[in-house]
């Protein structure tokens, strides 16, 4: 593939992690909170111990084939017709989560930055830069995430200190929010807001082995969950679980609030730089792992032909959902719900079969796809 | 059936690629050409051109046109110099327009008044006393020394030896590197009988002494900076770095001037990688238009596409010299006063070598106050743009009353004020390049009378939008890099345009897309956000400055052959006690 290169650890880590905390940004605390109440905060814990657990097995997967990414497996596994199939899969899946993920935004920011600007005005703006990352490549991506990385991270950290006079310990309590019961198993179907992880596994051999593709997932999982778990508490300590489960950005709402004095209040539009490039980095690596995976199940050495013609399925599924409701109702369920049957469904169930068919990456097992 | 069979046709060939047929387009036709056609094929041509425009005069190429008064050349050509001195004279006139072009001198002389010779020049190059004193009468007088050596055939390696009292004389036996040597400034001496010259050291053409640096003045810091003298420039750097093993090697650029360029770079030190990509970039430069350091840039530079520059240009012999030793390349024109270094990255371009002349508290300070002012004079006009226009809430409401009235009276919409205000600024600063010097001050009045107090007065632009854009302005001088600060100036246009249609939002897109540009360039290899992306070695360099006994390391992206600069403990004198000539007694305190 152009332009997929070897990168160091740290990189890998920033890449991985914006995209998962970038949606902390979005609708997701809120329906955290909705969820499970004032457990939220802990909850996200236990998706993000759940979606490390998977992502070992996955890792397990990934042992057995040394030096082969995922859609190279799936062919391994399952053959090639079947491991087209599973490729296409995810494929289509990253462009749904690509294009769901842009309509989230676009819903955002129309809500709190730009009501009166054509929605297509915005799509296109963001599409012309999504459109650039995937020409330019896995390369420029990470180094794109490693210049935008502590800035986000001290944004979002910058939000959440701003707004300490709000913070009211009180409100965490019952701190058992809904049942335990009820927490833990949205706790674990909630999983599915870290399952952007798997990107790890298409892009293994940039990341150079096993042993650092497990490092980077586990911290990118580590640090996604603390920027979860601490907007998820600052969030109920500032609003209350009543009204936090009504925001339809929860940290926006809190960059809004900050007040130190009339010279130093209504500040979040700053805020909206790094949500932007973050936002960038999620639908941008969404975006060319839905090209790069389609390249690889067929064998197609360049991605860039294919560019405009996935820019134009992305666009269209940013256009499915009639509105806001829509999109909360059944995207945003589906792809932080329920996307981690498919996503760590597949390549856990392609473990087991490489386990009981003995499956594993040398010659042997070579030979039986060529 | 045959119908179906059309409408099917038909209605492929709208799904189907279809080659063009080739369309008769209009062009210029071209001047025959002496390389690409044979005179034969000429002939013919112009015969059958002839015959169709019979009314038309024909052109006639130049060299036909004097073939009538061309001199009868024989033997010595470009490959071989005949030994004949007459026909060395009429080649040599022949390849410099003589007569006429007035600028060659051929001087014919007699060497100890029986070998017939001459010297030959191009007036205004050479040093004349060199010539008369060194030359002319060191020929011309030791008439008692060629009595000594009769057997010798060709007297000029004689010569060479004995007489000649230049410092530097060498042989030269292709026409290429006679004329060069001549159009250098150098004189060439020929003596009948002889198949090669000897050209003398006698350059003494004018140039400008060693003044201060214009662009890149400094406080603290030494004073002088290169001038358009290519040997001066080296020796300045010679100055700095005296090291043996310090390599200028030098290359002719261009078809047409043959353009001298010097490769000056530390053997031991600088990855011999980039030399040899250098040299292989300006060797490889096909052009007959290489005039200078700047379009040589534009020459060899990784990304001519790229707003930023990604070769650093400077005019001082001491920045150039912590580059050499950093282990980079630098790259000398002969008739510029840059120097260019490769590779350079983002920061380094951003720093200023006073920064490293002061204590690093104050250097770190200055430091980050540039990098504060690249980033106003980029973004400050664009983000008024965007907060005026889409973001009026992050105002206060006292700031908010304040602009709100200054507006008041103002007819044009904020986009079109900052428009109107910074492209003023742009004409201000490029008239005050332009300006002579003597009506100088007539600028400042213009600047700030008529466009700052009078264009508030007459309600075209509000006052706060002056402040505004003299400050972009000020961000924009403090850029220490000049081809950083234009493209800056540039982007600043780019991010007034995405303000004001999308507010924040755009600017954010215009931001990601400028990272996303210079992420991805390279400067001779190295890329050009380093070593932040990639992200490479700690650098002790960067935002903040360590001191300079901290800074232990070369930096990583050059893959010097030398990494470690200094000692980890480069301050060795601390790990011993001082030695006092006396006893010190308790009361000394």
């Amino acid at each position: 593939m152009t332009n997929e290169r070897k990168f160091g650890t740290a990189e890998a880590v920033y890449l991985t992690t914006l995209v998962i905390a970038s949606k902390a940004f979005y609708t997701s605390i809120r329906v955290m909170i909705k969820i499970t109440g004032t457990a939220a905060w802990y909850m996200t814990i236990v998706s993000c111990l759940t979606s490390i657990i998977f992502f070992l097995l996955i890792s397990l997967v990934m042992k057995r084939f040394p030096g082969k990414n995922l859609v190279e497996i799936f062919e391994l596994v399952t053959g090639r017709f079947f491991g087209k199939i599973l490729t296409l899969v995810f494929s289509a899946y990253f462009v749904y989560y690509a294009g769901s993920s842009l309509r989230e935004f676009l819903e955002m920011i129309k809500a709190y930055n730009l009501p009166y600007t054509p929605p297509s005005l915005i799509i296109f703006a963001f599409m012309a830069v999504v459109v650039v990352l995937a020409y330019i490549g896995l390369e420029g991506m990470v180094r794109f995430a490693s210049v935008i990385f502590y800035p986000v991270l001290i944004g979002i950290a910058l939000i959440l200190f701003l707004a300490y006079p709000y913070y009211n310990v009180r409100a965490i309590f019952p701190i058992g929010g809904y049942g335990i019961a009820e927490t833990l198993k949205s706790g674990f179907f909630r999983s599915s807001a870290y399952d952007e992880v798997i990107i790890l596994a298409f892009i293994i051999n940039s990341i150079d082995g096993v042993k650092k593709f497990r490092k980077v997932g586990v911290l990118s999982l580590f640090i996604s969950g603390i920027v979860f778990t601490s907007n998820c508490l600052c969030n109920i300590m500032a609003f209350d679980y009543t009204m936090s489960s009504e925001n339809v950005s929860d940290l926006f709402q809190l960059a809004r609030v900050i007040y130190f004095s009339r010279f130093f209040q209504r500040i979040e539009s700053i805020f909206l730089f790094i949500w932007i490039l973050a936002s960038l980095i999620t639908v941008g690596l969404a975006f060319y792992i839905a090209i790069s995976s389609f390249c690889k199940a067929f064998k197609i050495s360049n991605h860039r032909p294919l560019i405009l013609q996935f820019a134009f399925l992305t666009f269209m599924v940013t256009l499915l959902p009639e509105g806001l409701i829509q999109l909360a109702k059944t995207n945003i369920v589906v792809l932080r719900e329920y996307s981690m049957i498919l996503v760590y469904g597949i390549p856990v169930l392609i473990l087991f079969i490489s386990v009981i068919f003995g499956k594993r990456g040398d010659s042997k097992c070579l030979k039986s796809v060529k | 059936m045959s119908k179906k069979k059309g409408f099917m046709r038909t209605l492929f060939s709208y799904i189907t690629y279809k080659e063009k047929k080739p369309k008769k387009q209009f062009y210029i036709p071209e001047i025959d050409n002496e390389d690409t056609k044979s005179e034969e094929q000429k002939n013919t041509t112009m015969k059958r051109e002839g015959q169709k425009n019979r009314g038309l005069k024909k052109p006639v190429p130049v060299s036909e046109s004097g073939k009538e008064n061309k001199p009868v050349y024989e033997k010595a050509d470009d490959e071989k110099i005949s030994v004949n001195i007459e026909e060395n004279i009429k080649y040599i006139k022949l390849k410099f327009n003589s007569p006429v072009n007035k600028d060659i001198v051929i001087r014919e002389l007699m060497v100890a008044k029986k070998y017939k010779a001459f010297i030959a020049y191009i007036d205004g190059m050479v040093d004349r006393i060199t010539i008369n004193n060194f030359i002319l009468r060191a020929l011309m007088v030791n008439d008692v020394k060629f009595h000594e050596d009769t057997d010798d055939k060709c007297k000029l390696d004689f010569i060479l030896s004995n007489i000649l009292q230049t410092n530097q004389a060498k042989k030269v036996e292709s026409s290429d590197d006679f004329m060069y040597e001549i159009l250098s400034g150098n004189t060439l001496l020929y003596v009948d009988g002889c198949d090669f010259y000897i050209t003398n050291e006698t350059k003494g053409y004018d140039k400008r002494g060693v003044e201060k640096p214009l662009i890149e003045g400094v406080v603290i810091g030494p004073q002088e900076a290169f001038n358009e003298n290519l040997r001066t420039n080296i020796t300045l750097i010679r100055k700095l770095i005296k090291n043996n093993n310090l390599t200028t090697e030098f290359v002719k650029v261009g078809n047409v001037n043959k353009q001298l360029c010097a490769i000056v770079s530390i053997k031991g030190i600088t990855n011999p990688a980039i030399v040899e990509e250098v040299k292989r970039r300006l060797k490889n430069i096909k052009s007959d238009m290489v005039l200078g350091d700047g379009i040589l840039e534009q020459f060899i530079e990784d990304n001519p596409y790229s707003i930023v520059p990604t070769i650093l240009s400077t005019e001082r012999p001491d920045r150039t010299a912590s580059h050499i030793m950093e282990g980079k390349v630098a790259i000398f024109t002969e008739g510029a006063p840059f120097a260019k270094i490769v590779p350079v990255t983002l920061p380094s371009l951003m720093h200023s070598p006073e920064d490293s002349y002061m204590r690093w508290p104050y250097g770190t300070l200055i430091r980050l106050i540039r990098f504060l002012a690249a980033f106003i004079a980029t973004l400050l006009p664009g983000i008024y743009v965007a907060i005026t226009s889409f973001h009026q809430e992050m105002i206060p409401t006292e700031l908010l009353i304040a602009i709100a009235k200054s507006k008041e009276n103002v007819p044009f919409p904020t986009l079109v004020e900052v428009v109107l205000m910074e492209l003023s600024f742009e004409l201000i600063r490029e008239a005050g390049i332009r300006i002579p010097g003597i009506i100088g001050n007539t600028l400042g009045i213009i600047g700030a009378l008529i466009l700052g107090q009078a264009a508030v007065q007459a309600n075209i632009v509000s006052p706060v939008l002056i402040i505004v854009v003299s400050v972009t302005g000020l961000g924009n001088f403090a850029i220490p890099n000049y081809s950083l600060a234009l493209s800056a100036r540039v982007s600043r246009f780019c991010f007034i345009i995405l303000g004001a249609l999308l507010g924040f939002y755009g600017i954010s897109i215009g931001i990601a897309f400028y990272i996303i540009l210079i992420t991805n360039i390279k400067s001779f290899g190295v890329p050009f956000f380093a070593p932040i992306a990639p992200k490479t070695k700690e650098s002790t360099d960067l935002f903040f400055r360590k001191p300079v006994w901290q800074q232990m390391y070369r930096p990583d992206y050059v893959n010097a052959l030398k990494q470690k600069r200094q000692d980890k403990i480069s301050r060795q004198w601390m790990k011993e006690e001082p030695k006092y000539s006396y006893e010190r007694d308790e009361e000394d305190d």
